[in-house]
């Protein structure tokens, strides 16, 4: 081989691993999830092609509905963890002793896994006399234990929770960095100004965070619409009474992997592509704002 | 980034409020703050000390084990493999990780330092690929590890499909970037090859962002979940998720056990990261700019 051909091969063999990698394991599903959406398939028999039939099928399922509802309404997540993950950063940016340490212990949550960390849950809230029944009844909001986890009102809500605990540590340490990179004079000019410390963080602090809110919020929103694991743990797989707790890829495993209706499923995939592609233009147009 | 510019310190002595008061208060909501990111974790710990004549839930809850026991530990690891589960999730780490940083780091420097016809296709592919959740290729991915690859019910199927990641490839190449073009200009004058180049002399420049990518990947595959219990079958195969799942199937009824699992399966990586948090830190929050 020459060399001239062999240089300009070069940049091409460098990319070739991931891009197999790629074309196997990403291109690849897409295109074939987006075909078998299109048939009827248990995976033991070969697929049927039934036109739009699943697609059709979905307009009238019910539980589809709720599962798209319920992640939509997962999105809510996304600013109440900005809003948190923000005033934490406050807290920890500031030089006391031992703050190292409540920066690991708010970190815990981001690494321990959700399973171990579903289980815990499931004891705070547990309905025969959890902590989180104990506390609220102490504090005479209620006078009877709620049974949490099987009363179907609350089973998003208990997740939604579960994930901003889960994440906020993370985030914080997005925004700490965000944070440290604004230069204390502007600090320093606010306070002559006669700022307190709140307008300080309001006029500076924030305007100068937004590169990491939109991060944040660009990330959060995405993990909150493939929501699983949450649901998953704290419903023991069950996605909770009449699948009050079901999200889109909690519907789609379920149809895929629970009732072997692997075509029905494809299609639900497929609408859950298409909202996070809509979402993730929406996301680009707002990081376009930002840069300008 | 990972350079962390503290507060400047004459700023607190210009404040006006005795410091020890308003540090009171700052610990004050620290520590509330701790109290509930902590609390959880507690729980567990206590329930999994309790004995049988301690009350799992009870009205008003008891918070402390009065007949403390190491009891419930024993019984979970006498009746199930936890240490084989780890040395799964051990290896399924390493080698994705290994793996996915060797192919990524490949990718990444002719995107950053190259030009070549199709570059700017491959780039915003690649782009693309970042928003497609994972969740949506398991159902090929699942047929094609029954029927192509026969990696079904093996730790492979774990490995494979995480290889390819475009947020590592994002990551490093925005480390090529930024070292300087002379470096590898030099190293071609003196007649190394490419391969050489990127071994040589970038590899060793980008060993933050690697790191960086190393956790990333490292946390993501030991917490991984939902593939993982599609994929493995055989219980002496479980990964420590899986595993801690199947855990909560056997005990269903014994909160003490499954309490004493929970915590025999989270305390590897709560070991890993008080010893390492920094490069955990880093490497999840250090993102960012990538």
């Amino acid at each position: 081989m020459s060399i001239k051909l062999q240089n300009r091969l070069t940049p091409y063999l460098f990319l070739l691993p991931a891009l197999v990698f790629m074309a196997i394991f990403t291109l690849y599903p897409l295109l074939s999830v987006g075909y078998l959406s299109f048939t009827e398939y248990d995976i033991l028999s070969p697929p049927q092609p039934v036109g739009l039939e699943n697609y059709q099928k979905l307009l009238v399922d019910k539980i589809f509905w709720l599962s798209l509802r319920n992640s939509l309404t997962y999105l809510l997540v996304t600013p109440v963890i900005i809003v948190l993950a923000i005033l934490l950063a406050i807290m920890v940016n500031r030089k006391l002793p031992g703050i190292g340490v409540f920066r690991a212990l708010y970190y815990i949550p981001v690494i321990t896994g959700s399973v171990a960390i579903g289980i815990a849950w499931q004891f705070l809230f547990d309905g025969s006399g959890g902590p989180v029944n104990g506390l609220l009844i102490s504090l005479g909001i209620i006078q009877k234990p709620i049974i949490f986890l099987v009363d179907q009102r609350f089973t998003l809500p208990i997740a939604m929770l579960m994930t901003t605990w889960m994440g906020v540590g993370y985030y914080m340490v997005v925004f700490l960095a965000g944070l440290q990179a604004i230069p204390e004079d502007l600090y320093d000019a606010a306070k002559m100004d006669g700022c307190n410390d709140l307008q300080k963080h309001w006029h500076i602090s924030v305007p100068g965070l937004r590169p990491s809110i939109v991060f944040v919020a660009v990330i959060s929103s995405l993990s909150a619409l493939k929501v699983f694991d949450e649901i998953y743990v704290l419903t023991n797989g069950t996605g909770g009474i009449l699948s009050s707790g079901s999200t889109m890829v909690f519907y789609l495993w379920k149809q895929a992997f629970k009732l072997q209706n692997v075509g029905y499923a494809s299609a639900v995939a497929m609408v859950l592509l298409v909202l996070t592609l809509a979402f993730s233009i929406f996301n680009v147009r707002l990081l376009e704002q930002g840069e300008e | 980034m990972s350079t962390l510019v503290e507060p400047n310190s004459t700023t607190r002595a210009r404040q006006a409020r005795p410091t020890w008061l308003s540090n009171l208060l700052w610990y004050l909501l620290l520590g509330a703050a701790a109290f509930v990111t902590v609390m959880p974790f507690l729980w567990l710990l206590m329930t999994a000390l309790k004995g049988p004549t301690d009350a799992v839930f009870s009205l008003p809850p008891q918070f402390l084990p009065r007949d403390p026991t190491l009891a419930n530990f024993v019984r979970v690891w006498e009746q199930l493999a936890i240490w084989r589960f780890f040395l799964n999730s051990l290896f399924v780490a390493i080698l994705t990780v290994a793996l996915n940083l060797l192919v990524s780091s490949l990718a990444a420097y002719p995107l950053a330092k190259m030009r070549f016809p199709g570059r700017e296709l491959i780039f915003y592919l690649l782009l693309a690929t970042l928003i497609v959740p994972a969740e949506l290729t398991y159902i090929p991915g699942y047929i094609l590890a029954v029927r192509v690859f026969n990696y079904y019910d093996t730790l492979w199927a774990l490995i494979f499909p995480n290889i390819f990641s475009a947020f590592n490839i994002f990551l490093l190449r925005q480390a090529y970037k930024s070292v300087p073009n002379d470096l590898i200009d030099a190293a071609r004058i003196d007649g190394a090859s490419e391969l050489r180049i990127w071994w040589g002399v970038l590899l060793p420049v980008i060993r933050p962002a690697l790191a960086t990518a190393a956790v990333f990947s490292a946390v993501t595959s030991w917490n991984a979940l939902l593939w993982p219990s599609l994929m493995l079958r055989n219980r002496d195969l479980y990964t420590l998720p899986v595993g801690l799942t199947a855990l909560r199937g056997m005990f269903t009824a014994d909160f003490r056990l499954i309490s004493a699992g929970a915590i025999m399966v989270i305390l590897p990586i709560l070991i890993a990261f008080v010893f390492a948090q920094r490069y955990f830190v880093n490497g999840l929050g250090g993102a960012v700019k990538g």
